[in-house]
């Protein structure tokens, strides 16, 4: 397929998360709940069995009072393109079904839960913890399966799901697009924008195209501040993060003392 | 052929042999795996959305007071998501996680579905399904009884706000059923309200031009923890220029100090102190607005009264306050104390800010007066990027009431509370006190009968225990909550009102905000359940009634007493939700005040300065009393506010709950935050379990090491360990009030406690 | 089986019955099974089982349903202006309206036009109580699957009939066939049980997603990414 390597022309959604702006109210975590029909269970204080697609994390400079300081970190799909070629993300390589798959129209990983049977190859291949198994059948309790969206299905026990960018949503821009015989492929930034960042009651979420000039992300991903997780692993993820602290970009890779952040970035490029 | 049983077992397997060959020439195998797969693919219980039309509906959020504007995304005629709706002057589409989870409020297992009358004993959970004429009847007749034996004042109400049309309908209906007893939880509102009456003589809330100041100084108020309206504070934030700087003063690294261009940690409870030793700095140093204080402010030098007698004024006040002195109360080193004095007073537009965490607990009339007068001395009163007053929301004048002798006489006995009295003159409810004032009185309670609206006070009352033994007294308690919240459990009859979405509501300015707005939170969804707004209630009960109190309520039912109310603005209202309202800015109205001296006070003549020799001292610091002993109780104890969870009358949501941090509730266990430094010295690790001791009570507790908070003391959210709602809520954790008592302000009242003394011990 | 015939099997096991024996070397029948048999009843399983896998499996398979109104599209469709799209059409947003919705037909059904029972029974019992139809949809998809009406009629200028046959020229609706293990309609997989041949011109086609692939690797280049089709 031609599409497969055209690295520079098709399109790679992506995310700048400005943590300077990030308060962690945990709003983008409900607007996920709420736009993709996420469970959730009386008990949910043991994070390693609770649901969420995009999860905000709390750093610290692990200073004594009163040189404390904070910095949140809301982790969704990373949505990584793979080392080198397009395609090869880390899940989307291990898994036995193709449940998972890269799509190479926009650069987003899909889990497709009617094919997923739960050998959860995919978890443990990825680096970030972004997928989430389904240890119950969800169940919503009182009247609360009325105010399910049609738009995403609901999952079943015994499947991984994870964070899509809300690929339903740029489904239904195509929809759109597509009625008022417009070439879809131009879609307005504006036109498809994930939940979490509509959420985000800051604006510290930019999304877009971050092969396209004219999204914000693509001039916000080259600022000196940003960085991504984990950048040595070569996993390529389309979330980036700015931060003007150096100890939150520092914790952004496992670096050595005499190892300064952002280092990576240039090996990432030589790469491309 | 003869078959006999040797071979049976032969021609029965080539036949079943034959039949697997030929079926692998039949589509069937093929047929039946797809399908199978299909069926499991499918089950019945995981729910499949129905799909419909996709449309949108604009209305209000009315979880908490802070009046941001929603947009309801529908799919055929169901709700499925609420979002913020992007042209709302208060919020601009930022929401709160409890507004972006509204629906779960609408839809689950916490509401009550139709009026209930209690079976069991109180908060047994016995209860028995009843109508609504049942209901309104059994509430109407118990009414009835107490004007008939002449005691209408023994009926008291509790709603969540004094603000908006539905208080307004309470007090009618108490004034001319006869009782003065209208109480209502005070917030950070109150104490400055209360403020600005002492300083400008005017009636209003108190705004803060947070959009426009370029140097906001904030007296430990989470303006990212949810303080005054979340929507609007968040939007603010991740709008604001580069060059605003926000200066966070409170001894916890909260999320908003975290935030902040800079956190200063402060001895907790002492930040009227830093006020007065900035002012003193600036005072000093002459950095002071002169033209402002010379021409509109009153009672910044010493004066004498007509009656010859010299009154200290403001500037000789602050005197005492040098930084080395206040450094040493509030443990903020001196030369840091003179360099934030000198960089406010350098500011164009610096502003003070106060009301801790959300600002739910008023605090003491000093410290609101110490921020004025901080405001003051920069000249930011009524002015860009400074403090407003707001002025109270006007409504038409309704047909005067008349008043039978039971009213009138009922009318004339004192508040229960003791707001308004010569005590606490400028105090309009003391609901902390009622507890108190209750469990004191020998024989039968003063309350006969208690109607709650919209407030859920035996979880949101300091000292729950108090609390629940004061109610236990009254014979008759009436909860109107579309909830089964800890006051309704412990109810005798709930008549549920609607829910969110459901309802008409009208929001005047929310906290914090510089100028008017009044939105209209209009019902989007037909009501799911058998319940009745609570205005149709109380009309239709006023009704029964008979006599004035009928006559009192000529609108047939809420939706009417509310066109009639909103007047000019209800048809604004309802075709745009929102109507903003423009402060008067020409200089004869912004610096005009109605003081004595028709200038800024800032030795309030007006005010009855209870515990100083001075009955006319301005503002000084009277520093908050601490409950406990220091001896037995070695630590103190602070309550903390986050945006994931709410500690006010409406609970978290399971959503919310959901992505609380496992450093704040592991189970069913909360854990405290403790500086690594003090639990050394008390022997506690990271995950300990610990015992939680206060004067009020004990909790089993999780420790969890933070360095980011001041050695000494423990911190605990606000929000948890509710007793009543359904398993996504309660049994979670403790609540703060559980361990915290009230500490009555001398001046007004209002409760100023900010935490208490603690022990923590191993468990 | 009683405990003499136990103890009779036992003993034969132990010692060969000699009259057996001898009844097997008479040759009218060998006891013993011949190959011929064996044959025999490989054949009886085997067409028995072709005949039940041709015949008899599609037909336990699926049950058949009659829609609750017999709906004359080609009626219908000679009063409109806008062929299909005059009932089934796009919002604004793109989305597809599939079937309409009672408000639809209210607006010529109020009360019923002709003298036609069934008409009067749409309007008795759905029209007067406000109770909307429950059609049998035949192109029912599970919930996983994403269809984009707007991608294929606008986007890919396909007409109706080219999926859903030339139903809208039916003077009856077809009988409903709801496969038991799955609930969806016999449509979905095609009429042929075997899925080989095509069908029959004016029918519609079938929709499995391999037929949604072969398509789209036909038309496009390539079968497209999962989320192409799947929420």
């Amino acid at each position: 397929m031609k599409e497969k390597n055209d690295y520079e022309h098709s399109k790679r959604y992506g995310m700048v998360i400005d943590l300077d702006k990030c308060t962690g109210c945990g709003s983008c975590m409900i607007g996920c709940y709420t736009e993709n029909n996420v469970p959730f269970k009386a008990d949910e204080t043991n994070k390693l069995d609770s649901i969420n697609w995009i999860q905000v994390y709390k750093l610290t400079n692990g200073k004594p009072y009163p040189e404390t300081e904070i910095s949140y970190l809301p982790m969704p799909c990373m949505q990584c393109d793979g080392e080198g070629k397009l395609g090869h993300s880390p899940c989307v390589s291990v898994c036995p079904a193709v449940a998972t798959d890269y799509d190479y129209s926009t650069g987003i990983v899909s889990q497709i839960y009617t094919r997923c049977f739960g050998c959860r190859y995919c978890m443990a291949a990825c680096p970030y913890h972004a997928r989430k198994f389904n240890w119950w059948d969800p169940v919503w309790p009182a009247d609360m399966e009325k105010y399910l969206s049609p738009d995403v299905s609901p999952r079943m026990r015994g499947v991984v799901e994870k964070c899509s960018f809300c690929f339903h949503r740029y489904q239904l821009a195509r929809n759109k697009a597509y009625y008022e015989n417009r070439q879809t492929e131009e879609l307005g930034e504006d036109e498809y924008q994930t939940a979490c960042a509509e959420a985000c009651p800051t604006g510290a979420i930019t999304f877009g195209d971050l092969n396209n000039k004219s999204h914000a992300v693509y001039q916000l991903k080259n600022s000196p501040n940003a960085f991504r997780l984990l950048e040595r692993l070569e996993t390529n993820p389309k979330v980036y993060y700015l931060s003007s602290k150096k100890w939150v970009r520092r914790q952004g890779d496992n670096y050595l003392a005499n190892e300064e952040p952002g280092l990576i970035k240039k090996i990432d490029k030589q790469h491309h | 052929m003869k078959i006999d049983r040797r071979n049976f077992l032969t021609y029965t397997t080539a036949a079943v042999l034959g039949g697997a060959a030929g079926s692998m020439l039949t589509p069937a195998p093929w047929k039946l795996m797809d399908d199978v797969s299909i069926w499991t693919q499918n089950w019945p219980w995981t729910p499949v959305p129905e799909a419909g039309p996709v449309t949108h509906k604009q209305s209000a959020c009315t979880l908490c007071p802070g009046g941001c504007g929603i947009n309801v995304r529908f799919v055929g005629t169901r709700p499925v998501k609420i979002e913020g709706l992007k042209d709302h002057p208060v919020n601009k589409g930022s929401l709160c996680p409890m507004g972006l989870s509204g629906l779960q409020y609408v839809y689950g297992p916490d509401r009550v579905g139709s009026p209930l009358k209690r079976e069991g004993k109180r908060g047994e959970g016995k209860w028995k399904k009843i109508t609504w004429n049942e209901a309104l009847t059994a509430v109407t007749d118990k009414l009835a009884s107490l004007r008939k034996s002449e005691n209408p004042q023994s009926l008291a109400c509790i709603t969540g706000s004094s603000r908006g049309t539905l208080p307004s309908l309470i007090g009618r209906f108490l004034t001319v059923y006869g009782s003065p007893n209208l109480l209502r939880p005070a917030t950070v509102q109150d104490a400055n309200e209360q403020a600005l009456f002492l300083t400008q003589g005017k009636q209003g809330t108190l705004g803060f031009d947070i959009e426009n100041a370029d140097f906001i100084l904030s007296f430990g108020s989470g303006i990212l923890d949810g303080w005054g309206s979340p929507g609007r504070m968040f939007r603010l934030f991740g709008t604001r220029k580069s060059e605003q700087r926000i200066i966070q003063i409170e001894p916890r690294l909260s999320n908003t100090a975290a935030k902040a261009s800079r956190w200063i940690g402060i001895n907790p409870g002492t930040e009227g102190a830093l006020a007065l030793g900035l002012a003193h700095v600036i005072i000093k140093e002459s950095l002071y607005n002169k033209n402002f204080i010379e021409k509109f402010t009153f009672g910044f030098n010493d004066w004498t009264d007509d009656a010859g007698i010299t009154h200290t004024g403001f500037a000789t006040l602050v005197e005492a306050y040098s930084p080395e002195k206040v450094s040493q109360i509030t443990g903020i080193p001196k030369p840091l104390i003179e360099s934030l004095a000198r960089e406010f007073a350098a500011s164009p537009r610096p502003l003070a800010i106060n009301g801790r965490g959300q600002g739910t607990l008023p605090g003491s009339i000093d410290e609101s007066l110490a921020m004025q007068s901080l405001n003051a001395l920069t000249g930011n009163i009524n002015q860009i990027g400074g403090i407003y007053i707001v002025p109270e929301q006007t409504y038409a004048k309704w047909p005067d009431l008349g008043m039978d002798a039971t009213a009138s006489k009922g009318m004339q006995q004192p508040r229960i509370d003791g707001a308004g009295s010569d005590q606490f003159p400028n105090t309009r409810s003391l609901l902390n006190r009622l507890p108190g004032l209750i469990n004191s009185v020998k024989g039968d309670s003063p309350v006969q009968a208690l109607l709650v609206v919209d407030a859920n006070p035996m979880y949101t009352l300091p000292d729950t225990a108090a609390t629940r033994k004061a109610f236990d007294k009254i014979p008759f308690i009436v909860s109107f909550s579309s909830y089964m919240d800890e006051t309704a459990a412990y109810a005798d009859y709930i008549l549920p009102d609607h829910a969110n979405l459901e309802r008409y509501q009208d929001i005047p300015t929310p906290a914090g905000m510089a100028h008017q707005t009044i939105t209209l939170a209009t019902p989007v969804i037909e009501p799911l359940y058998d319940t009745k707004h609570t205005g149709d209630a109380l009309i239709h009960i006023a009704k029964s009634l008979g006599g004035f109190v009928e006559e009192a309520f000529p609108w047939d039912d809420y939706e009417t007493f509310l066109a009639d109310t909103l007047q000019d603005h209800w048809s604004d209202l309802k075709e745009k939700g929102v109507i903003e309202i423009s402060p008067d800015s020409k200089d004869s109205a912004v610096l005009s005040f109605n003081t004595a001296s028709a200038k800024y006070e800032f030795c309030p003549a007006a005010a009855t300065r209870q515990g100083s020799k001075d009955s006319n001292a301005p503002s000084a610091y009277t520093p908050a009393a601490i409950e406990g002993d220091e001896k037995r109780f070695s630590l103190l104890l602070v309550p903390y506010d986050s945006i994931r969870l709410s500690g006010e009358q409406i609970a978290n949501s399971p959503f919310m709950t959901k992505t609380v941090e496992a450093t704040v509730l592991k189970k069913q266990m909360t854990l405290v935050e403790i500086n690594p430094k003090t639990a050394k010295t008390l022997a506690l690790k990271e995950g300990s379990k610990a015992v939680l001791t206060t004067p009020k009570g004990k909790a089993s507790v999780i420790v969890h090491l933070y360095e980011g908070i001041m050695p000494g003391l423990i911190a605990l959210p606000r929000g948890l360990g509710h007793t009543a709602y359904s398993e996504f809520l309660a049994g979670k954790g403790t609540n703060t009030n559980d361990l915290i008592g009230s500490v009555e302000d001398p001046a007004s009242g209002f409760d100023m406690a900010w935490g208490i003394r603690a022990q923590l011990s191993k468990a | 089986m009683s405990s003499t015939d136990h103890h009779h099997t036992h003993s034969a096991k132990a010692a060969p019955d000699p009259d057996h024996h001898e009844s097997g070397a008479s040759g009218s029948q060998p006891a013993k099974s011949s190959g011929w048999g064996v044959f025999l009843f490989f054949m009886i399983g085997f067409v028995g089982s072709l005949i039940s896998g041709w015949i008899l499996f599609p037909e336990l398979l699926y049950s058949k349903k009659s829609q609750p109104i017999d709906f004359n599209h080609s009626v219908h469709l000679d009063l409109v202006d806008d062929g299909c799209n005059s009932c089934h059409f796009f919002e604004e947003d793109g989305s597809f309206t599939g079937m309409p919705d009672l408000s639809k037909c209210v607006d010529c059904h109020e009360s019923a036009q002709t003298d036609d029972p069934e008409e009067i029974k749409f309007v008795d019992e759905y029209v007067t109580p406000g109770i909307e139809v429950p059609w049998l949809n035949h192109s029912k998809q599970p919930d996983c699957v994403f269809f984009s009406h707007s991608a294929h009629v606008m986007g890919a200028g396909m007409s109706c009939e080219s999926c859903h046959g030339d139903i809208g020229t039916s003077e009856h609706t077809r009988v409903y066939e709801e496969n038991r293990l799955t609930g969806y309609s016999r449509d979905i997989w095609g009429h042929s049980i075997s899925r080989l041949g095509k069908p029959e011109p004016g029918d519609p086609l079938p929709m499995k997603m391999n037929d949604c692939a072969k398509c789209h690797e036909e038309e496009t280049g390539h079968k497209g990414a999962c989320f192409q089709c799947h929420k």
